[in-house]
């Protein structure tokens, strides 16, 4: 009997959709290792994602 | 304890319950046995005042103490509560879910968790260092360099390989769908901005897991020891 793993491919919107929030994590991160306070709170890392991830991409649409 | 597998954790059981739990009840429930506890362990400086437990293990864990909350007793009594009192099933069952997962999780490390509390026999597998007493850059350091921070990393892995748990339309037909919680936040925010919600414990336990290992490894080079019950380098609580 062979085993075998079964994974689900991504579309490209799904590629983009986690591209920004790569992004957004990345950004995350390098504030997060300069200043650790940052990541202790999950209300903060809440509010980041909202600003970076529907906020800014919300203005930016309706700006275009 | 845990840093991130309490953030990760709920994704991975809605994956497998799907319309049987709610996700935000699941995530309270995960994170509530630290809610009230974790600043005192770590202590906090308020003005003039230096508030820290004299013996944070005990005070995290133990009895006399705040250990309760890392029993299924606890978990049980506020679903109940939910339940029966305000009517919200199926909150009480995903709060349940929630906060055992968290508990059994914390087994991992050398305090653990008094399970069957009233009976205040600590269950615990000693596979990482509890260092909660040593304060949070100590913890932190000793976490992200034992067998802990693996059990995270197997969470944050699981989650990338279910990704469908995390798109907009998985969100649409079965997050949406399990909770009154969502339509009721909807009335006031915008559908991208529920997404985002729903995924912020996931996104907070992922970076977060990565932002302290690059802090731990690459800014401050404390040595990784993978041995059970490590990283030895640190003095671990026991109950």
């Amino acid at each position: 009997m062979r085993l075998r793993l079964k994974f689900d491919r991504p579309s490209g919107r799904d590629l983009t959709v986690f591209g920004g929030y790569c992004v957004a994590s990345a950004i995350y991160i390098a504030i997060g290792v300069a200043a650790f306070d940052f990541m202790l709170s999950f209300w903060v890392a809440a509010a980041y994602l909202l600003v970076t991830a529907w906020l800014i991409p919300t203005l930016a649409r309706r700006l275009r | 304890m845990s840093w991130a597998a309490h953030d990760l954790e709920p994704y991975a059981i809605q994956k497998h319950m799907k319309l049987k739990v709610a996700f935000v009840p699941l995530l309270i429930g995960s994170y509530s046995p630290d809610m009230m506890t974790k600043w005192f362990v770590y202590g906090i400086h308020l003005g003039p005042w230096d508030l820290k437990a004299s013996d944070p293990a005990q005070f995290h864990r133990g009895w006399p103490g705040f250990g309760f909350t890392h029993s299924f007793l606890f978990g049980v009594a506020i679903g109940l509560i939910l339940w029966k009192v305000f009517g919200w099933k199926l909150w009480g069952l995903s709060f349940i879910i929630g906060q055992a997962a968290h508990a059994i999780t914390d087994t991992g490390d050398t305090v653990g968790t008094m399970l069957l509390f009233p009976w205040t026999f600590h269950f615990h597998l000693g596979a990482w260092a509890y260092a909660g007493q040593t304060g949070r850059q100590t913890d932190a350091a000793a976490y992200f360099s034992g067998l802990g921070s693996m059990w995270d990393l197997v969470f944050l892995l699981y989650g990338l390989y279910s990704w469908r748990v995390l798109t907009g339309e998985y969100f649409d037909t079965v997050i949406y769908c399990a909770d009154a919680f969502w339509p009721w936040l909807n009335r006031r925010v915008p559908r991208g901005a529920l997404i985002v919600i729903y995924r912020a414990a996931f996104f907070y336990g992922a970076s977060r897991w990565i932002a302290w290992t690059i802090w731990a490894h690459v800014i401050h080079h404390y040595p990784y020891d993978l041995s059970w019950g490590g990283p030895h380098w640190v003095h671990a609580a026991h109950p």
